[in-house]
């Protein structure tokens, strides 16, 4: 077992070198020039250019823009501004050229929001999904049935973004149904109001494939013959289902959603973009537009962290459920 | 019952039950290839059975329609009468501003001459924007499920068959490829792979909009092998271990046609279900990036640009943003549901 964990987990830790060395090698290598976007055409001449460039340290070789970064990752590393020197501790992920906040502060202040939203539309999706997927399963086969399952199927294949988009557009703007995002700042009441839009239409939609799984989860569990055994000892219907089939039914069910609040937490972009939640997905793509490298980093880093760790933590769980998985 | 609602009737679901059971029994003798009540191929079954299957037809029009309206959209755009104001027929790219009052808003709306209206600022025809912005969707959905399927299949391939680091090295791959923040990565990647090609040259719109074109299908192919890849390799494991292919390896069949004669035809199933799935998968990320200003732009005609220029003027003039919305939905809705039909009919016991 411990081999297993260690195995999975130096694997772990590979992939996310890789995330670092890639992204590093993409975004600072790349053809951007930060300098020139902190300044646009014709406000800077050559000089003060360069001295932005030497600034922000991009004037050094990459290797050594290299090893000093992988240094403040663990180490942490000092930053000049100006003749000032700024220590930025542990997990340095430098600092923002546009805002000269910290990247840590950036996205540290930012994540809470994710989260919520994240964790909001978790809760959705799980109650809704698996409700829906268990009635369809126990009518298996009736209208009831065929019209949840086709109407999860139709909902689930239109592109999320439309119907995020449409969302937003009717239910927010227009008709005014459900309340405008805002800041924790202004109340933690209309701040949860505010969420409630983004969340229920991710939740709803990412439901979809939770009432399939479900479904197709509890009819096999349904069939076997322990249910069958239960049910002729007489206990009642309702027990049948809940101790004796959802709990079987449950063990792919509970995979499948650690892997999906993994992707959550780092794909909430599209939502947090259209109803302008200030999470870490909205910062990224702000970040991409002003060429703010240190920010891209940190939240492409930070991503695959949250991906990779989840990930070992499904790998490892489940080969407490399966050993068979321990010798592939 | 079979996952697409009104479609099946009892009969079907009878006969499925039937093909099931021979399947088994035909499992069960230890050869899966073979139906032995009529000696179709898999690929055969799966036809006949896609055939029978209401939905997968009716998908399979609307997919078609819009293949064609792509392909004939300067035929069916000319079908629009002349313009009394212009002068002239409606076309694609030309920009009417006589068309739009002082505010930016179209004088004409919905006529013979301009079957959906024009677009506000820049009074172009918008059912011929429409007609052409289907072109760009399909053809970046098809061929680059169809390289990504290609590369799928070969690393899948190369990772079972050959074991060892190759399947190691494959392996860890797929996993740092799944590992990465896909949509944030992308994103990045485009500008900094158009900038790549430029070379620092100052790019006009329609340079801007090919180079963007052939980046997104390069980098939705090197994103999106990965699933089929890891399938394939997967199978492959198991069936480089059956008789049948040890009885191949015994008498000296060269590796290359191990693996396309004898491993390869399973596989069809799995690999065209894929690939079907992939083509609306790869619209609607291709409509997603355009939507967040990373994917096609100005002046090609795109559905995802429109959606995203039109939004603002959702209130005031909802013609611009529908017939988008609905054809971008319409077509990935069709696409994803003659998928799941496919799937379906490749593997009876997902239709319980």
């Amino acid at each position: 077992m411990l081999t297993y964990i260690l195995r999975r987990a130096g694997l772990a830790l590979s992939v996310i070198l890789a995330t670092l060395v890639t992204t590093f090698v993409v975004f600072f290598a790349g053809p951007s020039d930060p300098a020139q976007s902190l300044c646009p055409e014709n406000r800077c001449n050559a000089e003060r250019l360069q001295a932005i460039r030497v600034n922000l340290g991009l004037d050094r070789p990459l290797t050594v823009q290299f090893v000093e970064y992988f240094k403040g990752l663990f180490v942490g590393r000092d930053f000049e501004f100006a003749g000032e020197t700024t220590h930025c501790g542990a997990p340095c992920l430098g600092f923002s050229y546009h805002t000269g906040r910290s990247v840590n502060d950036e996205l540290f202040t930012r994540f809470p929001n994710t989260v919520v939203l994240a964790l909001m539309a978790a809760v959705i999706f799980t109650i809704v999904g698996i409700t829906i997927g268990i009635f369809a399963a126990v009518k298996r086969g009736s209208a009831t049935d065929r019209i949840l399952i086709g109407g999860s199927q139709v909902f689930g294949a239109i592109p999320y973004y439309i119907l995020a988009l449409l969302f937003a557009l009717y239910m927010v703007t227009f008709w005014r149904v459900l309340p405008q995002y805002s800041a924790f700042s202004e109340g933690a009441g209309v701040y949860f109001a505010g969420m409630i839009a983004p969340a229920l239409i991710l939740g709803l939609v990412t439901s979809t494939s939770y009432t399939r799984y479900t479904r197709n989860s509890m009819i096999e569990t349904l069939s076997m013959d322990y249910v069958r055994t239960a049910r002729s000892k007489g206990i009642s219907e309702r027990r049948v289902l809940v101790n004796h089939g959802l709990r079987a039914a449950m063990g792919p069910i509970v995979t499948i959603l650690g892997l999906d609040i993994a992707a959550l937490l780092t794909g909430t972009l599209i939502t947090e973009k259209i109803f302008e939640v200030d999470g870490i997905g909205r910062r990224a793509l702000q970040a991409l537009f002003d060429d703010d490298l240190p920010v891209i980093m940190g939240t492409v880093l930070m991503a695959a962290v949250i991906v990779v760790i989840f990930n070992l933590i499904v790998d490892i769980g489940y080969s407490f459920i399966d050993p068979r998985v321990r010798l592939s | 019952m079979d996952g697409t609602p009104g479609s099946a009737t009892d009969i079907v679901a009878d006969e499925i039950e039937a093909e099931k059971l021979e399947s088994e029994q035909a499992r069960a003798l230890g050869d899966a290839t073979l139906d032995v009540r009529t000696g179709r191929s898999p690929g055969r079954v799966a036809f006949d059975r896609l055939k029978k299957d209401k939905v997968a037809i009716v998908c399979l029009v609307i997919i078609i329609f819009f293949i064609l309206l792509a392909i004939f959209a300067p035929l069916v755009v000319a079908l629009q009468a002349v313009d009394p104001v212009t002068g002239a027929k409606a076309d694609v790219g030309t920009v009417h501003t006589e068309l739009i009052d002082f505010n930016g808003l179209p004088t004409v709306g919905m006529s013979a001459s301009h079957w959906l209206g024009v677009e506000p600022r820049l009074g172009r025809d918008l059912f011929a924007r429409f007609a052409f912005g289907a072109r760009p969707s399909l053809i970046i959905g098809f061929s680059a499920a169809a390289a990504s399927t290609i590369i799928g299949v070969s690393l899948g391939l190369m990772g079972g068959y050959l074991g060892g680091w190759v399947d190691k090295a494959i392996t860890w791959l797929i996993d740092f490829f799944l590992s990465l923040p896909l949509l944030l990565v992308v994103l990045a990647v485009v500008p900094i792979v158009q900038l790549r090609i430029a070379g620092g040259n100052r790019l006009t719109a329609e340079q801007t909009s090919t180079i963007r074109f052939w980046v997104l299908i390069a980098i939705l192919v090197i994103f999106g092998w990965m699933g089929l890849a890891r399938l394939v390799r997967g199978e492959v494991k198991s069936l480089r271990e059956r008789e049948f292919v040890q009885a191949a390896r015994a008498i000296g069949v060269p590796t290359r046609q191990i693996l396309f004669k004898e491993i390869l035809p399973n596989l069809v199933g799995p690999i065209i279900v894929s690939a079907s799935i992939a083509v609306p998968t790869y619209i609607a990320f291709e409509a997603t990036l355009s939507y967040l200003g990373a994917g096609l732009v100005e002046p090609t005609a795109s559905w995802g640009r429109t959606i995203a220029d039109a939004q603002n003027y959702f209130e005031i003039y909802p013609l611009w943003l529908w017939p988008s919305v609905i054809g971008l939905s319409v077509l990935v809705l069709a696409l994803t549901l003659l998928g799941d039909s496919i799937r379906d009919a490749f593997d009876p016991t997902s239709r319980r």
